[in-house]
């Protein structure tokens, strides 16, 4: 059976949540601390991605990356291209899922009592301190869980997918993608294997989460 | 030496306050929503003043007209925050290091150790504040201050988180170690027995300004007005008209009696006569006369007056009775005039339970004039 879908959508996921955390921490920390004009706005434009519908999503994305669109034109000139990549999979997965670790993450440094950041902040420490040494270790709970369920999303990620990295056999077919060609093309046994597999790894990930959020701090 | 000069604006609210203090604990007192708080935030730099001027020994720390705003970070300000904000995923040893961390890794070391150990925090080192009674948060969280030598120490409330026998305790635990450091310290309370206990000088504070500021001493004796009296809670504070004001001594009316008080200390309130005066009367110093001893003479019994008890409750050690007095017209407050404080002994002699109806007599040592 060819595995290459799995290990496409696992690199694919991996890349994602990565990107993800890294993206969304910050905005979750904006939103969580400060005050500022057109916050409702950013609030609401998080959320988006999660009520659109996947393909409504993926057409827009298209309409920017595609070889027409004012990204897809900024990257050909640089020789490069997006759409119909694993690059355009990774992309789409980071828009379907970055919202679950923002607001994740959110929820958690709210969830931070500010006099200890205040405290911190007293007793010399920089912004930059504070936030590693108090503010994150004690919201790093949430912030893990926005990782776990972004790292789940990213892997069953597929109507946006499928609009902006297409179907392409050992190119872009991700785990979900090759499971419904599978179906499609009425070979059940490896369409069964494939969503056990997939199963099996969200499963494992969220049970893996339980435990390791019983820990204190 | 600390001097504070802060104005800061927000709808419904207005902190304008100026205050000075030698080297010493200063005791911020006042009710809740006073502005208190603010001005520790603003000690601290955590919250920015509109207009005014903060000046902690020879450091500028805030001038609004100079441009001048020290972050917190610069300050070295020990802030021993209203519920003590220990860092709950760190070791008591980590969180007294916290302010450290600019020192090298053994300087850290030693300085926590020295400071656990002034504290008594030792065997301590590795537990985490959850595990922690209320008293030894309080000292941790003491610890974590002091470990910066803090130019100065800020102390919200410190000992409401606790309850009240313990709190006792630790009032007097505290005020030897703000002693014992030395650190000049501006403690936040609204306990005026707090205030007392902890701070040479008290800043008396009312909607987000400075009513007085005194030694403490002062303040008890001498409450520079009504308003200062009724937040102190003072009991029997009451409104008379002057009848005539010397130097020495102001003669007053009052539910249709002439009582003759002592003139406040610096002799210089001198009242017109018939203008409104407010005073007030230690319950613990109003005398009831003794029937057994014949009839009370005027010359010997200052402001002599007589009254029926309407009310009275018994407080364990002391009772506290409520006198209206024989006089025509509405009581002074609610539905008596007086409130006189007796000890149990006393009440028991006197036989008040029996007898109702007492003549008494108020020293005019013992009534205070409020100066308008």
């Amino acid at each position: 059976m060819d595995m290459f879908p799995l290990w496409l959508s696992l690199r694919v996921a991996l890349t994602a949540t990565a990107l993800t955390l890294v993206i969304g921490i910050p905005v979750a920390l904006l939103l969580a601390r400060r005050r500022f004009p057109g916050k409702n706005v950013l609030e609401a434009a998080v959320v988006l991605p999660l009520v659109l519908p996947p393909t409504v999503l993926g057409y827009y994305l298209l309409l920017v990356i595609g070889s027409r669109g004012p990204v897809g034109r900024a990257l050909a000139a640089l020789g490069l291209e997006l759409a119909f990549t694993w690059g355009a999979a990774v992309l789409a997965a980071c828009v379907g899922s970055i919202a679950l670790v923002i607001k994740s993450a959110q929820a958690g440094f709210e969830g931070v009592d500010r006099q200890l950041e205040q405290a911190a902040r007293t007793l010399g420490r920089s912004e930059w301190s504070v936030f590693w040494s108090v503010t994150l270790p004690l919201a790093w709970r949430a912030v893990l869980a926005g990782g776990v369920l972004a790292f789940c999303r990213a892997l069953g990620e597929f109507g946006i997918t499928l609009m902006v990295a297409g179907n392409i056999p050992g190119r872009t077919q991700t785990l979900p993608l090759a499971i419904y060609d599978r179906v499609q093309g009425a070979q059940m046994g490896e369409a069964n294997a494939l969503a056990l597999i997939a199963v099996a790894v969200v499963v494992v990930l969220l049970f893996g989460l339980s435990r390791v959020a019983r820990l204190r701090y | 030496m600390v001097s504070v000069e802060i104005v800061k604006r927000y709808p419904g609210f207005t902190l304008d306050v100026r205050w000075t203090a030698e080297k010493s604990v200063v005791g911020l007192f006042g009710p809740s929503g006073a502005g208190k708080t603010l001005t520790l935030q603003c000690l601290a730099g955590l919250i920015r003043p509109d207009a005014g001027r903060i000046v902690v020994g020879d450091r500028v720390f805030f001038d609004a007209d100079a441009s001048i705003a020290l972050s917190p970070q610069a300050r070295r300000i020990g802030y021993v925050f209203q519920g003590y904000a220990l860092f709950p995923h760190l070791t008591v040893e980590e969180n007294v290091g916290f302010g450290l961390r600019d020192r090298s890794r053994g300087e850290r070391a030693r300085r926590s150790a020295e400071v656990i150990e002034r504290l008594g925090l030792v065997g301590l080192a590795r537990r985490y504040p959850r595990e922690l009674s209320g008293g030894q948060r309080q000292r941790v969280a003491l610890g974590r201050a002091l470990a910066i030598d803090p130019a100065l120490l800020l102390l919200d409330e410190p000992l409401s988180a606790l309850d009240a026998p313990l709190r006792r305790t630790l009032r007097d635990e505290l005020r030897e170690t703000l002693t014992g450091w030395g650190t000049p310290a501006v403690v936040v309370t609204h306990d005026f027995t707090e205030a007392y206990r902890l701070a040479d000088r008290i800043v008396v504070y009312e909607s987000g300004r400075v009513i007085q500021s005194a030694p403490r001493a002062e303040l008890l004796w001498q409450p520079a007005s009504e308003a200062v009296a009724r937040i102190m809670g003072l009991r029997n504070v009451l409104r008379g008209t002057v009848v005539k004001a010397t130097p020495e001594r102001i003669q007053l009316s009052w539910r249709g009696q002439t009582l003759e008080a002592v003139n406040s200390p610096t002799r210089s309130y001198l009242p017109p006569p018939m203008s409104p005066i407010a005073f007030f009367i230690r319950p613990e110093y109003v005398r009831l006369i003794r029937k057994d001893r014949g009839t009370p003479d005027p010359q010997h019994h200052m402001n002599l007056m007589s009254g029926r008890l309407v009310g009275e409750a018994d407080f364990g050690t002391v009772w506290t009775l409520r006198l209206r007095l024989d006089a025509p017209g509405e009581p002074a407050q609610g539905d008596f005039d007086l409130e006189v404080e007796v000890p149990h002994l006393v009440y028991e002699i006197l036989e008040i339970e029996r007898d109702r109806h007492w003549q008494l007599s108020i020293h005019r040592g013992s009534i205070h004039v409020l100066p308008a």
